[in-house]
């Protein structure tokens, strides 16, 4: 497949030395010298128009020689024009100048990239990780204050978690970094170890997710842009409660020549021994004889990573062309099993990568044609280590020992996965006009899997290797009918082909082990459109019917007791959208927004594992239902840069419209009546929000100084393990109402470069709960350096 | 199994949330039902539509009509659960991670309450009682090299004695799966039968195996091998042993693919231990198979006087379908004069693959019965005519214990 893409790439870039005449190419930069990104630019009198990327570029091709006018136009900047006599031999660089008087009018904002992205038809929320990044904080924390999304997390640093968007979690949504598509990352690089300093911005698409994203997601996608300035510097550390040190150096040059390079390290480490109210376990009596305040004793966490892209920009033949290189590690010990119940002291995991990486972009390559590719193979290992031998440990750190067992603490395993993927995105926008555009992209995705466990060298798994390979074509049109409207249809089609081997005739004298094949393809379709009613209100809508194809082990099991099912088919959703969202200013320096959205997801044909109490044999099914009726709201104001507020909440009723449930040992048919039909899924969060506010003094002790207090707030209703309707109120196990509270003080000096912050999460030291009888961390400080530098 | 009593000031904080907060609980207010002094209890089993079940034990008063399921009066045991009754005790053995021992009990108003704080880092095969005041547990699995005895208090619900055993001394075979366990005079019986960790496949069943220990003291005495009978007991469901009033043991063979046998041998039946022997009576057989015309039986229940409740399975072992549990009749057994009796009007049903959640009381035997459209209904069966009555139907996935205090 490498081959293959080489071999792309090498007619992409001939197809560029054929058609590089007549060029006109430049840069807009604001006042105060960042690239004015989405800037309009075009030649009067001529087709010639586009607008700027996010480094404020734009290029034409194929401009004939002569004299022109050039206009460049962009929201609070005074318009800009200029002769030109073509062709040129330089590109331009242009510098907008403020437009004071269009600046005072409350009708206009400049738009930043990110109100540009959450102005998309979609619906779509983006984190502004910048206002972020002095902070303490993982993608997971800044992910966890959107609307619609809940992260449960079983932990501290680095744990292990559930992302949930919109109800739908797990392998259902999609996680992309610079639009590679993550799921084969490993967990050494995941949102709980990705530092906030190394990112841009994050885009979160609900239900709808734009083509340009290919992939089979049942229920959103959620895309992390890393940070592109050309020339910067960002070092960070932070140091603070249960010995948690994290640092990050993230950094980019960028020569006259185009040469660049981009670079970033990261370190996390926490012995997370936070203290939690423990039930204590008696060996001699086998009896928990009372709850006592702990600390968590074996659950470290550590992971490091490196990053290094090097390659050319603002090349004729390539706007970015870029090689790349991602490592990381972590290792991890585990605490507790499912709940705080079972407790380990010896159990370990961790997992290694290594991720080359290939990016090319340009725009205009042939006129009004764009083009992007990004490609990413994966070499990734990880491992559970459970080969502690009859001994067995309590909350108190105290072990039993058994003398002769070799019975590990949970399951004795030294299971070592292999793992091995592809993936390419080939992206390509073509503007037929400036109303018309067409959008085509191409993914491809192959992964391989080998495990292997030393400690039981008879399981099946070690002895059949899986692979799946899975193909996306998805073609959009977008038909901007006027300034107010536009809209998006696309349709998408899914193909996979998976192999694995399987045992036949287990222990009989025909025993053999056969290859199995399965293909599937499925199709997707969707519309989006937003209309402004006024510049100020604007309402969106958005459908898509969407499939997740099936995972290799869903389809083929493990070769022995997981029973392959090749009839199982995609998941699938139809995914709705509608909302509003106004913007307005009450008086000059007051401005507020306002955002609400219903959300429809009615999911079909949802895969689960099939349980027979009587049998250890399983499979995968397409049984489960579920339907989400829910509402969204988001608020915020601002006064001036001094006062912010802002909040979201989520209502989301999730209910189970299964007829049926499937257990094949109740009766031959396997299928029995759904008694939980129209009840509410039990564990998951229904309702929830945050609050957050903050204040901002300038040059406070000293020039050029910003001084920032802020306070969150994170609110999640309780909720049962169980179905509500169901068991008497004093014996349901509960997830209970969560109130957390943090607070930080930020302090700049010089603009920005030095900034030093405090920060005390969950002040009020609250009992936190995402999983049942998971405790999260108390109350807890952090004090956070970094240094920036853009340049 | 993590219930409130272990979240001790956290719980009271809890019930104070929801008593003031409004909830997703859509639960109208309503009477509790009263509670006989002796009332039926069921513990009902639902599936999440994710595969994950939970189960709630309840009080019933009638079982013989109308509908019986839970609706908010039930104790909530999330995770996997075995349900045994021990005179007026019902106990939960499992839980959600860890395994705990729980002791279901009516308390002076007649509410079934929750009692006992055991746990357990692994899991309990069967819990028996061994004398007027003692029960025993037993932690045994395939996977696992120890065989773990402990003997609990009835009444503080405490452990007062454990023992360990390797199983390497007592079988160099891998692994002993768990198939029935009694208490008989001064002997404790454990009859296992071979079956693969890994794989459950079952490598070796021409030979029966009880080991004996003495008892109180645990210790191992001999083993039992017997090849007149194969394999003793099936997987999960725990009746390859009963005893009769005069302390007599009697195994069970069938290796029924229904419940777990890769293979299986002719040799099926019934072989007995006189009450105080570590041998097998070698002047008792019961050719089950024989006097029912092909058919194994695979669930026990002791009635008296020789009289055996069973669930017989209706294919032959080279027709049934591995891990089935089915297809089942019912039928009385006469374990002295080794008659068989197929009960009039219960219809042909697949078992649960678990232990079999029937109760005798009133001279009566009561059994959830599945029917083909999945439907469950309580059967009343009369063993002394050997007719059944249909009762009431039960709306859960399925019924994990049936009992009556």
């Amino acid at each position: 497949m490498g081959r293959k893409f080489v071999l792309l790439l090498f007619t992409l870039v001939s197809l560029i030395s054929h058609s590089q005449s007549g060029n006109l190419s430049g840069k807009v930069l604001l006042d105060d010298g960042m690239p004015a990104a989405m800037a309009h630019v075009m030649l009067v009198g001529t087709k010639h128009a586009t607008i700027t990327d996010q480094n404020g570029k734009f290029s034409f091709e194929g401009v004939t020689k002569g004299d022109f006018t050039l206009q460049v136009s962009y929201v609070g900047m005074k318009n800009y024009w200029q002769q030109l006599h073509l062709p040129l031999n330089q590109p331009l660089n242009i510098t907008l100048s403020n437009n004071e008087e269009l600046l005072s009018d409350v009708t206009v904002a400049v738009k930043s990239v990110v109100r540009e992205t959450e102005e998309l038809p979609y619906a779509v929320t983006a984190i502004d990780a910048k206002p972020l990044q002095n902070l303490n904080l993982d993608v997971n924390q800044a992910l966890n204050t959107v609307s619609g999304i809940r992260i449960m997390e079983k932990g501290g640093l680095g744990s292990k978690f559930t992302f949930t968007l919109n109800g739908f979690s797990g392998n259902q949504v999609k996680f992309f970094m610079d639009g590679i598509p993550m799921d084969h990352f490993g967990s050494s690089l995941s949102l709980n170890n990705l530092p906030i300093n190394m990112i841009d911005r994050i885009e979160v698409y609900k239900g709808v997710v734009p083509v340009h994203l290919g992939s089979d997601a049942l229920g959103g996608a959620v895309n992390i842009i890393t940070n592109k300035k050309r020339n910067f510097l960002d070092l960070s550390y932070s140091y603070g409660s249960f010995n948690t040190h994290r640092s990050s150096l993230n950094t980019a040059y960028t020569s006259k020549s185009g040469f660049t390079t981009r670079a970033g390290l990261s370190h996390n480490y926490s012995d997370n021994n936070y203290t939690v109210l423990a039930p204590i376990r008696d060996f001699d009596e086998h009896r928990v004889v009372g709850e006592r305040e702990v600390e968590r004793f074996h659950d470290r966490y550590r992971s490091g990573s490196a990053r290094l892209e090097l390659g050319v920009v603002d090349k004729k033949f390539a706007d970015d062309l870029l090689f790349g290189i991602l490592a990381s590690a972590n290792d991890q010990q585990v605490q507790t099993g499912a709940t705080m119940s079972s407790v380990y002291g010896g159990i370990t995991q961790n997992s290694k990568s290594v991720i080359p990486t290939l990016r090319y972009s340009k725009t205009n390559l042939l006129p009004g044609l764009d083009v992007r590719l990004n490609s990413a193979y994966n070499f990734s290992e990880s491992q559970i280590i459970d080969t502690l031998r009859g001994v067995t440990y309590n909350w108190l750190g105290d072990t039993a020992y058994t003398p002769g067992s070799n019975d590990g603490e949970l399951q004795r395993t030294f299971t070592t996965l292999t793992d091995r993927s592809a993936s390419a995105q080939l992206n390509a926008n073509y503007t037929i006009n400036p109303q018309h555009s067409l959008a085509l992209n191409y993914s491809y995705n192959y992964f391989k899997r080998k495990s292997f466990d030393t400690e039981n060298l008879d399981k099946p798994s070690n002895k059949f290797p899986r692979s799946l390979s899975k193909q996306i074509i998805g073609l959009s049109y977008q038909y901007d009918i006027s300034e107010k409207w536009r809209a998006i249809a696309f349709g998408k089609l899914f193909m996979m082909n998976a192999l694995t081997y399987k045992q036949l005739d287990f222990a009989l004298e025909t025993q053999r082990t056969e290859a199995v094949r399965n293909g599937k393809q499925n199709f997707g379709y969707g519309l989006a459109t937003y209309f402004f009613i006024t510049p100020k209100l604007q309402l969106k809508a958005s459908y898509e019917r969407t499939s997740r194809l099936p995972d290799p082990d869903e389809i083929f099991g493990d070769g022995l007791f997981v029973n392959a099912n090749p009839d199982l088919k995609p998941e699938q959703s139809h995914n709705l959208n509608v909302g509003a969202n106004y913007n307005t200013s009450l008086a000059k320096n007051h401005k507020i927004n306002v955002e609400g959205s219903f959300v429809y997801r009615n999911a079909t044909d949802l895969i689960y594992q099939i349980v027979k109490p009587s049998s250890p044999e399983t499979s995968y099914g397409n049984v489960s239902k579920t339907r989400n009726l829910g509402v969204e709201g988001n608020f915020r104001y601002r006064f001036k840069e001094l006062f912010h507020l802002g909040g979201n909440i989520t209502f989301q009723d999730i209910t189970d419209r299964a007829d049926s449930i499937f257990n094949e040992s109740y009766n031959n048919a396997g299928y029995q009546k759904n008694y939980q039909y129209g009840f509410r899924l039990p564990n998951t969060p229904y309702l929830f929000g945050n609050v957050n506010a903050g204040v901002s003094f300038k040059d406070v002790l000293a020039k050029r100084t910003t001084l920032g207090i802020n306070y969150y707030f994170n609110f999640v209703e309780q909720y049962f393990l169980s179905w509500a309707e169901l068991g008497s109120a004093d014996t349901k196990k509960v997830i209970p109402r969560q109130n957390s509270h943090s607070i930080e003080l930020t302090y700049s000096l010089q603009g920005g470069r030095y900034n030093i912050a405090f920060e005390c999460r969950n002040f009020t030291d609250e009992l936190l709960y995402d999983r049942f009888y998971l405790q999260k961390p108390g109350r807890a400080f952090y004090v956070k350096l970094r240094y920036a530098l853009d340049y | 199994m993590i219930s409130i009593r272990k979240t001790g000031k956290q719980a009271l904080l809890l019930s104070a949330i929801a008593a003031i907060t409004f909830t997703s609980c859509k639960k109208e207010d309503k009477v509790s039902t009263p509670i006989e002094d002796n009332p039926f209890v069921l513990s009902l089993a639902y599936q999440g539509s994710d595969g994950t079940f939970t189960y709630y034990t309840l009080p019933v008063n009638d079982v013989m009509s109308g509908t019986i399921k839970e609706e908010g009066e039930g104790i909530e045991q999330p995770g996997y659960y075995d349900f045994t009754q021990i005179e007026d005790n019902i106990y939960s053995i499992g839980g959600l991670d860890d395994v705990d021992l729980v002791n279901i009990r009516q308390d002076a108003d007649g509410n079934l309450t929750e009692y006992g704080d055991i746990s357990f880092a692994n899991s309990l095969a069967d819990l028996i009682k061994a004398d007027a005041n003692t029960l025993v547990g037993v932690e045994m699995r395939s996977s696992s090299d120890q065989i773990v005895f402990h003997t609990i208090d009835m009444g503080t619900v405490r452990i007062s004695n454990t023992v360990n055993h390797k199983v390497t001394d007592i079988t160099s075979l891998k692994g002993p799966n768990y198939a029935g366990m009694r208490v008989s005079g001064n002997y404790l019986y454990l009859s296992y039968y071979i079956g693969d960790p890994t794989t459950f496949a079952t490598p070796t069943v021409d030979t029966a195996y009880v080991a004996v220990f003495k008892y109180p003291e645990l210790s191992f005495e001999t083993l039992i091998k017997e090849t007149k009978i194969g394999s003793i007991g099936g997987f999960n469901i725990k009746s390859g042993l009963i005893t009769d009033e005069k302390g007599d043991v009697y195994a069970l063979s069938h290796m029924n693919p229904a419940n777990g046998y890769s293979q299986s041998s002719d040799s099926t039946g019934m072989m007995k231990i006189k009450s105080g022997q570590t041998s097998f009576d070698e002047d008792y057989y019961f050719d089950i198979q024989a006097k029912s015309g092909g058919k194994n039986a695979t669930h026990l229940v002791y009635l008296g006087n020789g009289k055996v409740f069973a669930e017989m399975n209706a294919e032959d072992v080279s027709a049934q379908s591995r891990w089935s549990d089915g297809p089942l009749e019912t039928a009385i057994i006469d374990i002295y004069t080794q008659e068989i009796t197929f009960v009039a009007g219960v219809p042909q049903h697949a078992g649960t693959g678990r232990r079999l959640p029937a109760v005798h009381t009133d001279g009566m035997v009561y059994l959830p019965v599945t029917h083909d459209d999945g439907d469950i209904y309580v059967y009343q069966i009369d063993p002394g005519k050997a007719t059944a009555k249909k009762g009431a139907k039960i709306e859960a996935n399925f019924v994990a214990g049936l009992f009556r205090l």
